[in-house]
């Protein structure tokens, strides 16, 4: 039985693994074991771990992994830096943040950054499980923390005065009532299930609009950075 | 049911055992992780060095006294050769200006010590103070009485101010007024008459006196205030120091037994029960640090009402918000949790079994609108049946209900109660962000951020 599971995949003999690679990147020794055990058990291929965020971002660029679950507080790099820099070298990489309560701020940072999930650190096993499942095909694991914060940055970006930077004030992303309605419920704890019962819509259709809320902000920060660098590269020419 | 001891059986007892085991080894160095955070950052020096056994004020103060006592020796001594053939008893004037040399040597040692016993310091004055008058007195036995009654100065001229210095800098400015007068009565007996020039003197050496012992107890109040203010910050980067470390390492691991031993079973769920527990409490522990902190800010204004809900969250009650701060003023910030906090009870009570027969859960969510701050309670309780709810109302049993609207009246906002059979029920009250009146001194902790 557990032969089956974590035997290791034939190399170079063309066989398709279907095991989903996953790294795991906590700076705590005992945490990172766990993680890494409970994934394995539950048939995933671990491809590494990593203690620190230096360490994650160089051995998520040699072992490709498809998940990391990463830890916000690692020494070295931060979460957001480990998650913008493993998702520059591989934009398909989904980045699970775990992370402890009272991080939000680092939480927020590494969700703009590109990653696509974010569940407490005293989550159970079976909610971490469920999560990396979800996160392997994509779907966002937005937990109601996630929402809150996502919801607070939208209405942070629409409280920016106009003009406060030239012509930034038109493509400053906005949630439609509905994206709204949706997200308050996930940040209200509602499973997508009852939201779609709620407001009588599909399964699929909660999550589409989840899904967009989180590639708005993430398309608003990458558009910012962009900006920035340009702005930035301007400054030099003129010196 | 195998035993915990036995060392072969698959016990998940013995697994968790185990796994603990481990952790100790995570404290020895390995070249692949940092050690465990606990005991990662160098240990950091002691957060105030103890209290200099004299302040530095005292200490420039007695080296400065030193300084002019020298001084003052040298001016005597340049007087005394410039008229020295007028006096009557040269040796003799000699042997006093000697006697003050050797006098301002040994104050100028005294001065250099750090620590005097009161006592020492009292005798110590009274002998300088002895000295310096008897310098004074010391004119009228080696200068002739003419030149005495014409007005000459004393032999030790502003040298006998020192004493009244010493005394100022030691006992404040009533000791210094104090000596300077009894030093005034030396001049007097030794002019034999009171003259303009010698009240002159006797004034300003009053005057002096009493200057140099306020300024001293001035500046001694503010250094005591600067190393208490010192001590205060080095205290609190401490523990914001330990409040990470904690964070960082121990509630971790609490966290990991807490959801182990609940996967184990049997005595393991009992470990890791008191292992959440205790995750909480040393959780609400480093929270209240910076509780404590906030308020040596000064700042009893503004309140963050995500850090008061914060307290509420745990287990079973899950909190969300944006990320930034969410201020109100005080008062209402507390009105508002503690609304939040009767809405959480009142879940506890009535909210059932909840989905996984552990209670019902709930969730807390706070939201900033700019004008309006929404703060919702959702349980995944069984709901209030359509209709109950007016019922209750009408029928005056909604007690909890009703202590959360006057909270929220009180502080003018209002309250919506939803509920979905199925979903639970929603208690979102809104407060109105009122406006700073006109003229209102911004916060401290608004100045902070202007400066920052």
């Amino acid at each position: 039985m557990e032969s089956a599971v974590s035997g290791p995949p034939s190399v170079g003999s063309g066989t398709v693994n279907t095991q989903v690679r996953v790294m795991v990147a906590d700076d705590h020794p005992m945490w990172r074991d766990a993680v890494a055990r409970d994934l394995a058990e539950a048939g995933y291929d671990v491809v590494a771990t990593a203690g620190d965020g230096e360490e994650a971002v160089r051995r998520g660029k040699a072992a490709r992994p498809q998940v990391v679950v990463l830890d916000m507080q690692m020494p070295k790099l931060s979460g957001a830096e480990v998650t913008a820099r493993l998702v520059a070298a591989d934009p398909d990489v989904k980045v699970l943040v775990l992370s402890a309560s009272g991080e939000q701020q680092d939480v927020l940072q590494a969700v703009k950054a590109g990653a696509i999930g974010y569940l407490v650190k005293s989550a159970s096993r079976e909610e971490l499980l469920a999560a990396v499942e979800r996160i392997a095909v994509g779907d966002p694991v937005f937990t109601p923390g996630l929402a809150g914060l996502v919801l607070g940055e939208f209405r942070k970006l629409a409280l920016v005065p106009p003009g406060s930077g030239a012509g930034a004030a038109d493509d400053t992303p906005r949630l439609t009532d509905r994206e709204t309605e949706v997200l308050r419920l996930v940040a209200k704890g509602l499973s997508y299930k009852q939201i779609a019962d709620r407001l009588v819509l599909s399964h699929r259709t909660v999550q589409n609009h989840v899904q967009n809320t989180l590639n708005k902000l993430q398309l608003h920060n990458r558009v910012e950075l962009v900006r920035y660098a340009i702005a930035q590269g301007l400054d030099e020419d003129s010196e | 049911m195998t035993g915990p001891g036995d060392p072969t059986s698959q016990d998940p007892q013995a697994a968790l055992i185990t796994q603990l085991a481990q952790t100790s080894a995570i404290a020895q160095p390995d070249p692949r992780t940092r050690p465990s955070p606990v005991c990662a950052q160098p240990v950091s020096p002691p957060p105030a060095p103890p209290p200099p056994q004299r302040s530095a004020v005292d200490t420039a103060l007695w080296r400065a006294l030193g300084f002019f006592r020298s001084l003052a020796l040298l001016y005597a001594i340049a007087r005394f050769a410039v008229s020295s053939s007028h006096y009557a008893h040269r040796g003799a004037a000699i042997a006093v200006l000697f006697t003050m040399a050797v006098w301002t040597a040994w104050t100028g040692i005294v001065y250099h010590r750090t620590t005097t016993p009161r006592r020492a310091l009292l005798s110590f004055l009274a002998a300088d103070f002895a000295v310096g008058a008897g310098a004074v007195l010391s004119t009228d036995l080696v200068d002739t009485q003419a030149r005495i009654q014409a007005g000459a100065l004393t032999l030790p001229t502003v040298w006998s101010s020192a004493p009244v210095i010493a005394v100022a800098i030691a006992l404040g400015w009533r000791g210094g007024v104090a000596a300077a007068a009894l030093m005034g009565v030396a001049d007097l007996v030794e002019r034999g008459a009171l003259s303009q020039d010698s009240v002159h003197n006797i004034v300003l050496m009053g005057l002096t006196g009493a200057a140099i012992g306020y300024v001293t107890e001035l500046g001694r109040t503010a250094e005591l205030t600067l190393v208490r203010a010192q001590r205060l910050e080095a205290a609190t980067r401490e523990r914001q120091r330990l409040a990470r470390d904690i964070h960082d390492g121990v509630l971790q691991v609490l966290a990991l037994v807490q959801r182990r031993g609940a996967e184990i079973g049997g005595a393991g769920r009992d470990l890791g029960r008191m292992a959440g527990e205790q995750e909480l409490a040393l959780r609400s522990l480093v929270h209240s640090w910076h509780e404590v902190e906030d308020g040596a800010g000064g700042d009893p204004v503004d309140l963050d009402l995500s850090a008061l809900l914060g307290r509420l969250a745990g287990p079973r009650v899950t909190l969300s918000g944006p990320g930034a701060p969410v201020t109100l003023p005080g008062p209402v910030a507390r009105e508002v949790a503690a609304a939040a906090a009767a809405a959480l009870d009142n879940v506890r009570r009535h909210g059932g079994a909840g989905a996984d027969g552990l209670g019902a859960r709930a969730w807390i969510l706070v939201e900033d609108e700019g004008d309006t701050v929404v703060v919702t309670v959702r349980d995944d309780g069984p709901g209030i049946p359509e209709g109950r709810l007016e019922e209750a109302r009408s029928a005056g049993r909604l007690g909890v209900a009703h202590s959360i609207q006057g909270r929220l009246r009180d502080v003018g906002g209002r309250v919506d109660v939803v509920s979905v059979p199925g979903q639970g029920t929603e208690v979102e009250m809104r407060v109105p962000r009122l406006p700073v009146p006109r003229g209102a001194a911004p916060s401290v902790s608004a100045l902070r951020k202007a400066l920052r």
